[in-house]
């Protein structure tokens, strides 16, 4: 797993490459928590590199969720491929996270 | 001598890696579709991850897992000599997807995953081992990843 941060206007995105299983997972809460520790309120996750997420993923994403979910917060996510997809199909993430097709989809209005 | 590999491993979590590292490159050497080596890597990581997790209870065993390729199907199969539990049994909740955000727990959803995911599951007490097997078909029509 690779995870590279930016920030531009506001919103903070984060590109998680590879693999977001259980042995990654812990690595993927230290860069959320960090961001969410320095005042990150609006986070976009750019999952177009990421090949699979298992529970322990789901887990750091559904942390991340409940802390920022407050006013002039969110957290979005684009560029699930057809397994992660799924994956959030099945455990119901699809409808309890905000998921976008595209980075300009979810960038837009927030 | 079939297509697959055998790998036996210690309980502790980091071993998950091992196996996980082991199923990449035999689903690179046999060029597997995308969704059937993400669906087996989602699966073997939630299946070892509840197996090492709750199994042995911090100590010691052995956990034995086995891939095999057959023509449009690959078959997993885990043993290990941790307690008696049958992760597909009625032991096993089948968590509530429903719940909104705030009262989503925190958990319960690996093995949920691997019966969704996967075509076949199975569990037998075999002696004083749990036998896991799952089955992952090639989609025949459309459906597919890229």
């Amino acid at each position: 797993m690779n995870i590279t941060t930016r920030a531009q206007q506001g919103v903070t995105l984060v590109a998680i490459a590879g693999k977001l299983d259980s042995n990654t997972s812990p690595e993927a809460q230290r860069a959320l928590d960090a961001i969410l520790g320095g005042g990150g309120r609006r986070i976009v996750v750019d999952f177009t590199a990421l090949d699979y997420i298992s529970s322990a993923g789901l887990r750091v994403l559904l942390g991340a969720a409940k802390r920022l979910s407050g006013t002039g917060s969110a957290l979005r996510l684009f560029g699930l491929n057809d397994t992660v997809r799924e994956v959030f199909e099945i455990s119901g993430f699809s409808k309890i996270l905000a998921v976008f097709p595209t980075e300009a989809d979810a960038l837009a209005g927030l | 001598m079939t297509n697959g590999f055998r790998i036996a491993i210690g309980t502790d979590p980091g071993e998950v890696a091992r196996v996980n590292a082991a199923f990449a490159k035999f689903a690179d050497a046999h060029a597997l579709p995308a969704p059937v080596r993400r669906s087996l890597h989602v699966a073997l990581d939630e299946l070892l991850t509840n197996t090492l997790g709750h199994g042995f209870a911090g100590g010691r065993g052995a956990v034995t897992v086995e891939v095999e390729l057959r023509p449009d199907v690959v078959y997993v199969t885990v043993t290990d000599d941790g307690k008696p539990f049958d992760p597909f049994g009625l032991a096993a909740p089948v968590p509530d997807t429903a719940l909104p955000l705030a009262e989503r727990p925190v958990g319960g959803l690996g093995l949920h995953l691997v019966r969704e995911m996967m075509d076949e599951v199975s569990y037998r007490r075999r002696g004083d081992r749990n036998v896991v097997t799952l089955a992952k078909r090639f989609a025949a029509e459309g459906g597919g990843g890229q």
